[in-house]
């Protein structure tokens, strides 16, 4: 994982192209030289982490194919070490305790730039 | 023509309430002004005699997301907005990432991103409250009439009754009118108010 000046990797799953253009356009506001990758589905974003591996990760949640909560879960067990914020519409709390118990942020949508300092607060905290 | 009792009702439409509150809290957040919303209405309708004008769907032509959950019950959820006036909420919703006149490229994707939003947000409070899990289709997002949009839904439940719960969005800033609206097919009927009498006999 390059660390080097600060840059981190962040990878964005999220199967609606705007919230991943939103996504980016605040990350990139806060932190211009961070690298950021972006999948459209859990399962590219699976194939995305062992060739690329991200510092960290958001995920969407209703997407075609795996939900993210899934591919969020597979990450985590072959990566521990990436951080990873759920940002999903669907609020139920089956999914919020989900997140909880894979160590990962759940935040609501929609995407602004108070939802994305959520996450990035969340990556940037140490555990 | 209406198996609900009272309090069944009363109880259905608090909980609309507050979901659709839920909806104009992540609307409000979205287009940067406030939402307000009216009296939610909840009933039962012959599926013959669901349209526009009754209820109360002002527009001949909207935008609409369309999205089904499943689960204990199936229900189809829909965001409507006049048509000229979901451009503007687009435009709003990504601000100075793209310009006014590339709008329209994105107008397909972000109602679709919109509407999933609004309408899990409403849906997921309600399904947190009557303690149950509900799982959401992908958006999908036509525009057309609204006669036809609804007669869509209503041919594809194919049901003899639907139980309808909308509410009106109205957006100050763009004084634009939007609506939240959920089909109910009949055969749901029996599980929503199961739903909803364990939750009366909890209060």
């Amino acid at each position: 994982m390059p660390h080097r000046n600060n840059i981190r990797t962040l990878l964005i799953v999220d199967d609606s192209r705007v919230s991943r253009m939103m996504i980016r356009t605040f990350v990139l506001a806060k932190h211009p030289q961070w690298i950021i990758i972006e999948a459209a589905s859990g399962n590219e974003a699976l194939e995305i982490v062992d060739r690329d591996t991200p510092n960290y990760c958001t995920m969407d949640i209703n997407m075609p194919g795996i939900i993210g909560t899934e591919a969020a879960a597979q990450i985590l067990a072959k990566y521990p070490g990436i951080r990873v914020a759920i940002f999903s519409a669907n609020i139920q709390e089956s999914h919020q305790t989900r997140a909880a118990t894979l160590g990962a942020k759940f935040v609501a949508k929609p995407v602004t730039e108070r939802t994305v300092a959520l996450a990035l607060d969340f990556f940037e905290s140490q555990t | 023509m209406n198996p609900l009792s009272e309090l069944q009702l009363d109880t259905l439409t608090e909980i609309f309430n507050i979901g659709a509150g839920r909806a104009a809290s992540s609307l409000s957040e979205i287009v940067g002004d406030q939402v307000k919303l009216s009296v939610p209405r909840v009933q039962l309708y012959k599926s013959s005699d669901i349209n526009a004008e009754v209820l109360s769907l002002n527009g001949l032509r909207v935008g609409a997301v369309k999205q089904s959950f499943s689960g204990p019950f199936d229900a189809d959820a829909m965001l409507l907005f006049t048509e000229e006036r979901a451009m503007e909420i687009v435009h709003d919703m990504m601000g100075s990432q793209v310009a006014i006149e590339d709008v329209a490229e994105f107008e397909q994707e972000a109602m679709c991103e919109l509407g999933n939003i609004i309408l899990n947000a409403c849906l997921s409070s309600m399904a947190d409250m009557l303690d149950l899990s509900l799982d959401s289709s992908l958006p999908i997002y036509s525009v057309g009439a609204t006669d036809l949009i609804l007669s869509q839904i209503v041919s594809e439940a194919d049901q003899p009754v639907m139980l309808v719960l909308h509410i009106d969005l109205a957006i100050e800033k763009h004084l634009s009118q939007g609506y939240l609206v959920f089909l109910l097919s009949s055969s749901s009927l029996r599980e929503l108010l199961a739903h909803i009498d364990r939750f009366i006999s909890r209060i």
